[in-house]
């Protein structure tokens, strides 16, 4: 090979894309279903499939918490429904620094019991951006580090398939999986570059303090003082030390009116006291950020006995872009038609790294099975595994959910981490199965698919008797989106399964690969 | 009801500037019109008026949306419309024929 700008490109895009590709395709794919993380979480803890309401009281809502809260807790806080949340959220740290967190019905102000589940917004959104390997927070540099890649491979992508400028919008699946599977990579490649450079890049400004904490050591110094310094200066804070003398609680209802006026009609989103009980005691507000794609950092202090206003902070410049770049990819405002288009557009990433991976095992399956390879079995097995098998473990991981009655355990696992036990042994199931029988693997990875998406639907229906009839007629669309989405991926993937079933006979009966990886390079 | 509408339009006007720029080039034509294209004239004013409806469909997430939220809604709408015309291209080809037909008649006109 000769070496030129364009093959080097190409054997960066190759091997970048084959060995980060599988990690790329499990952040995708749970970032997309993060996009609806609220409505995951309202499926599977069913006692908080409520109706909206928009009468809060706060003053009604501190004397319901009071019980709830230990002594000495440093903090109490709650989260005011939204669109997307129909109940309080109430969470307090005890003396010890332990969070206590449930959820309140918005109706009664009373505790709903508590579900047994990380859901969407604790086990899905975490693992998007954190994998779940806390030690040494591994798990966000293998994301920073695959964020890296994608960009790599964003730029060296366009360099090699030169040929998708004069291509665009082609797409010929009725020749062959090859040129279908390369079509379709480059189509999703090269329209979604916008899409795919603003969320990969804005995915590494959300934790520019993490990956590049040079920047603010450079202006603030290193330690805790300047790291407190930053955040004061950067995210705001206010703190004032406890007094140990019992003091009083004025009315939050009018700290939140006062709160509205100042922010021109701003709401808050949530109302947090510190140090409950005590005469230092005060409150702070935040800015909801419903109605903007900048997720503010907007916030009000109130002395909680005078309800005399303390502080008040608003991000600088520097900040608000930052956190305008957070809410393009956060996508924690409200709007239907662009969470819906965010969907389709991450789901069309996940097609573009799986493409990749099936271009790359048709251009040598034949090469390697002639030389006595091993290359493709392995890729191949990695590949069903982290595409086939992340979504399979995914619907098992919502099955569980439907499954396992409250206040399961086994083996010193409660309910939650059997959930997601359930998650990670059938994940490695599949890439055991894929390793195994590389043949058969994409065609049963997909019929297990189709009848798990079918049985949650069902599950649901039996178990908590909201069938999608329903739930549409009730208008509780988180619950009725998440079971027709399921339904659509039962159709999708029993469609594909008898497809490739189709096939595996027709290979039988002849077999004849043709090779167009040459196509790439020239 | 108008914002409804107004995402309607939004979306039809970028799936039409997708589908002009489709038709601009050479191999998409003679898939869409069943016929060889020949060195036609026809990409000279099929570019432009993508373009075009590009910039109406981006006119009108703005208004429906404001600045920040309306040029967001533009990149995904372009996004979804460029992948629909791509598949269209691949499926249903002939659903392009309306505007092969406008842009005929246009193109002999005076």
């Amino acid at each position: 090979m000769e070496h030129t700008f364009g093959n080097a490109m190409a054997r960066l895009h190759t091997w970048a894309g084959v060995i980060l590709g599988g990690l790329l395709f499990a952040i995708f794919w749970m970032g997309t279903l993060c996009v609806f993380d609220r409505e995951i979480d309202r499926w599977m803890m069913p006692k908080t499939r409520l109706a909206k309401t928009s009468d809060i009281s706060l003053d009604h809502l501190a004397r319901a918490v009071a019980s709830t809260v230990p002594a000495k807790a440093s903090q109490w806080r709650v989260d005011l429904p939204t669109d997307r949340v129909p109940t309080l959220r109430f969470s307090c740290r005890d003396g010890a620094g332990d969070v206590i967190a449930r959820h309140l019905d918005p109706a009664t102000y009373q505790i709903i019991p508590d579900q047994g589940t990380k859901a969407g917004t604790g086990f899905i959104f975490p693992f998007h951006y954190g994998l779940h390997l806390k030690w040494k927070d591994l798990g966000k540099w293998f994301v920073g580090l695959a964020a890296m890649t994608m960009l790599v491979l964003l730029v060296s992508g366009v360099v090699v398939h030169k040929k998708i400028f004069a291509q665009f919008f082609t797409f010929r699946p009725r020749k062959g999986v090859q040129r279908g599977s390369l079509d379709l990579h480059c189509l999703t490649g090269v329209i979604g570059l916008p899409f795919h450079l603003a969320m990969t890049l804005s995915g590494l400004i959300i934790f520019v303090s993490f990956y590049f904490p040079q920047a603010q050591w450079g202006a603030y110094g290193s330690g805790e003082g300047a790291k407190a310094a930053y955040t004061a200066e950067a995210f705001g804070s206010f703190t004032r030390p406890r007094a140990d003398a019992p003091g009083t609680l004025a009315s939050l209802d009018a700290m939140a009116s006062q709160a509205e006026r100042e922010w021109a009609g701003g709401q808050p989103y949530f109302v947090r006291v510190w140090h409950p009980g005590d005469a230092n005691s005060y409150v702070e507000l935040r800015r909801s950020y419903a109605g903007d794609i900048t997720m503010n950092l907007d916030q009000i202090y109130f002395d909680a006995a005078s309800g005399e206003l303390l502080h008040r902070f608003e991000a600088a410049a520097v900040m608000k872009v930052q956190r305008f770049i957070s809410g393009l990819h956060f996508i924690q405002f409200d709007h239907w038609t662009l969470r819906w288009l965010y969907f389709l557009a991450g789901l069309s990433g996940c097609v573009m790294i799986a493409t990749g991976f099936i271009f790359w095992l048709g251009a040598r399956r034949a090469r390697h099975a002639r030389k006595g390879l091993a290359g493709v079995r392995v890729v191949e097995g990695l590949t069903v595994g982290s595409v086939t098998g992340i979504i399979v473990a995914t619907l098992a991981f919502f099955a569980a959910n439907r499954l396992l009655p409250q206040g399961t355990s086994f083996a010193g696992q409660g309910r939650a981490a059997l959930e997601i036990w359930t998650f990670y042994l059938v994940w490695v199931a599949c890439f055991i199965q894929a390793w195994w029988r590389p043949a058969a693997a994409w065609r049963e990875q997909a019929w297990a698919i189709c009848v798990i998406a079918l049985a949650c639907v069902l599950l649901n229906s039996v178990t908590t008797g909201d069938h999608l009839i329903r739930t549409v007629s009730q208008r509780t669309w988180a619950v009725a989106g998440m079971d027709a989405m399921l339904l659509l991926l039962t159709l999708l993937a029993a469609w594909v399964a008898i497809r490739l079933g189709r096939k595996a006979v027709d290979r039988a009966v002849q077999s004849g690969p043709v090779s167009i990886a040459t196509e790439v390079r020239s | 009801m108008m914002p409804a509408l107004l995402s309607v339009a939004a979306s039809l006007a970028s799936y039409a500037g997708f589908a002009c720029l489709a038709l601009a080039m050479p191999r998409h034509w003679a898939e869409a019109s069943g016929q060889e294209s020949a060195a036609a004239p026809h990409r000279r004013r099929l570019r432009p008026l993508g373009l075009l409806m590009l910039g109406v469909s981006y006119a009108l997430c703005v208004y429906r949306d404001g600045p920040s939220f309306g040029a967001l809604l533009w990149v995904l709408l372009c996004y979804a419309a460029a992948i629909a015309v791509a598949l269209t291209l691949t499926w249903q080809p002939r659903l392009l024929l309306p505007a092969v037909w406008l842009y005929r008649s246009v193109a002999k006109g005076p």
